[in-house]
């Protein structure tokens, strides 16, 4: 330590070395460091950098740099496109329906889980309900289309038995959200209830002990100890969750949707995607996808900021 | 609790508990016995319905064609590669940036991280990294299916996370001892994180074994199409006929497909299905269960704030 005041010469060019030291010692960590920047730059970062092309008239050609300003065209473009407005709506009905009944559902499963009181049996509740998370939306969608098909699927074989009129679930744009929210939660509860279960296993057991020498019964013991020891845990996906509001889930939507169910089940993913790979619109496609990643960064951050002013639960 | 306390209103809780449980469970996995006894069922004997939970015709001949086909080989060919590589690349990738940022003291670390952390919050979209991979020349090559899943971010914060659990004297020791940086990764923390890298193989694995989508739009040579890809276009080929117009099936893919489904006349294309969905499942039933100690603490970790 220098006290005030005092000079000495060369001080801060000492400091400076020091730095360099420092990082000196540190260059081995540098290089592992090395494929990662790398791979991140190249994979991720460069592709924010063709974002411009939203901004152009962007001719493979022509390069990224090359290629013609196009200014806000696109952003007009699609701001004055009525189907722009069509799925805005879908993917948000989806997203809202998703959070109102899936956000609850892994919670819910977990607080049951965790009254089961035989150890085996709990774990093995537990590995069945992993069991959807780690199939493929492919392999669930095909489930599901088995399941439903008109000719001879479960559902229908059934009604048929009973002597009733096969129903083509899948193609009727009515029953679309009820499987999407059904379908979603299926694959997903089970593997949403883990972070759950991992913050009950946190919660002091003397807390319900000290509930119960007062008298505390299991409701009380739920609602003034356990959802209380949660909220952290329920505040930090709830994060994640409005912050993906845009996100209605690619994989499952464009897998479930067929022309019959178009009108309700076009999402903004599903939209670039055609507009862009299919028919090309490269730029117009690109200007989407710009303002619903730039809406959802907003969207993350101001939730963060609240949810941190307000509870003191936060990402960063 | 002790059993012997329950009250009856207690009884009833916990009878419903279980049953709701119960009842979940059986959700969950009756599909995959509906599909198994499918598979082993003759099609056209299928077709008359009533098979619900063991086959009625037994039969070997839907497996038997589904492994005697050359481009459903193939396509299991490519994806057991795909995974092995990807899995093996990107545990080790993963480890080496995560030990680099869990090290104390390294100058710049706060915006080292900021730099891998933003790339989650916002990314350039689909068109952009199309047009990056047609920029690298990677599309329909075995690359494309490798290189971008080599890192997640998300993956390296679970990894960090352990790492920052082992006692700092342990490697600290060996930096005394004259061991190199390389040699404290290989040597010590590997050896103790067995753990979470086989968390992160699993999660890995099973995300690459399951895309079908970078089959399916930067792949066009079929004998390069992972599993799950041709599964789906065995789905929308089938089952919506006039669908395919917005699944993205190039013409040649269809006439391809009709082939394939010539050359395995004698079993219906819904068995062949119902076959196909068992035999790219089975993989991950037998593995995650074995994991699963692992990787409950593991999401716990990872996903908590440090």
């Amino acid at each position: 330590m220098v006290p005030k005041g005092v000079v000495i010469p060369g001080f801060e060019q000492l400091k400076k070395n020091k730095k360099l030291t420092k990082i000196w010692q540190f260059r081995h960590i540098y290089l592992f460091l090395l494929p990662a920047i790398i791979w991140f730059l190249v994979f991720a970062y460069y592709p924010m950098y063709g974002i411009l092309i939203a901004f152009k008239d962007f001719k493979f050609n022509l390069g990224i740099l090359g290629s013609p300003w196009a200014g806000f065209k696109y952003f007009e473009q699609f701001l004055n496109d009525s189907s722009f407005y069509d799925v805005l709506r879908n993917t948000l009905s989806i997203s809202a329906l998703k959070l109102i009944f899936g956000f609850p559902a892994p919670l819910i499963l977990a607080l049951m889980l965790n009254a089961v009181m035989h150890k085996r049996i709990k774990r093995v509740f537990q590995t069945i309900s992993y069991l959807p998370h780690f199939v493929s939306w492919v392999v669930v969608v095909t489930l599901l289309q088995k399941i439903l098909s008109p000719n001879v699927g479960l559902i229908n074989d059934i009604r048929y038995q009973m002597g009733l009129d096969p129903i083509f679930f899948m193609g009727k744009p009515e029953l679309f959200y009820p499987l999407v929210i059904i379908s979603d939660i299926w694959k997903g509860v089970g593997w949403g209830s883990i972070i759950y279960l991992a913050a009950l296993t946190n919660i002091d057991p003397h807390l319900y002990e000290a509930a119960e020498i007062d008298g505390a019964g299991r409701w009380s013991k739920l609602f003034k100890i356990t959802l209380p020891c949660l909220t952290p845990t329920i505040g930090i996906l709830l994060i994640f969750s409005l912050s993906g509001i845009l996100n209605a889930g690619f994989d499952q939507i464009w897998l479930m949707q067929s022309p019959a169910t178009l009108s309700v089940s076009e999402i903004l993913d599903t939209y670039v995607l055609k507009t862009g790979l299919q028919q090309g619109q490269l730029a117009y496609s690109t200007a989407i996808g710009l303002f619903k990643s730039a809406i959802s960064l907003l969207l993350i951050v101001a939730v963060n900021n609240i949810s941190r002013r307000v509870s003191n639960v936060s990402l960063w | 609790m002790d059993a012997r306390r329950l009250t009856p209103a207690d009884k009833l809780y916990m009878t419903l508990n279980y049953s709701v449980l119960l009842l979940f469970c059986a959700t969950a996995l009756y599909p995959f016995i509906y599909f198994l006894a499918l598979s082993f069922n003759d099609g056209y004997d299928a077709m008359k319905g009533g098979i619900y939970f063991f086959p009625r015709v037994f039969t070997l001949e839907n497996y038997a064609k589904a492994f005697s086909n050359s481009l459903i080989l193939n396509s299991f060919y490519i994806s057991v590669t795909r995974t092995l590589v990807v899995t093996v690349a990107s545990v080790f990738l993963t480890a080496l940036l995560a030990y680099a940022l869990s090290r104390k003291g390294l100058p710049g670390r706060k915006y080292i991280v900021f730099f891998f952390f933003f790339t989650t919050l916002f990314s350039g979209g689909l068109i952009p990294t199309f047009i990056l991979f047609r920029q690298i020349h990677i599309l329909d090559t075995f690359w494309v299916l490798v290189l971008p899943s080599l890192y997640n971010f998300f993956n390296a914060i679970i990894m960090k996370t352990f790492f920052d659990g082992i006692p700092e004297g342990l490697s600290e020791s060996a930096r005394i001892d004259g061991a190199s940086e390389l040699s404290v990764f290989a040597r010590i923390i590997l050896p103790l994180s067995m753990p979470v890298l086989a968390t992160i193989a699993l999660f890995v694995g099973v995300g690459v074994w399951n895309d079908w989508f970078t089959g399916q739009f930067f792949i066009q040579n079929e004998n390069l199409q992972p599993a799950a890809t041709f599964l789906n276009k065995m789905i929308s080929e089938a089952s919506f006929q006039s669908m395919t117009s917005s699944s993205g099936n190039s013409g040649s893919a269809i006439q391809n497909m009709t082939e394939t489904q010539m050359e395995l006349r004698g079993v219906t294309p819904e068995a062949l299905r119902m076959t196909f969905v068992i035999i790219i499942t089975t993989p991950i039933i037998c593995v995650y269960p074995f994991l699963q100690k692992y990787f409950v603490k593991g999401v716990l970790v990872g996903s908590l704030k440090e």
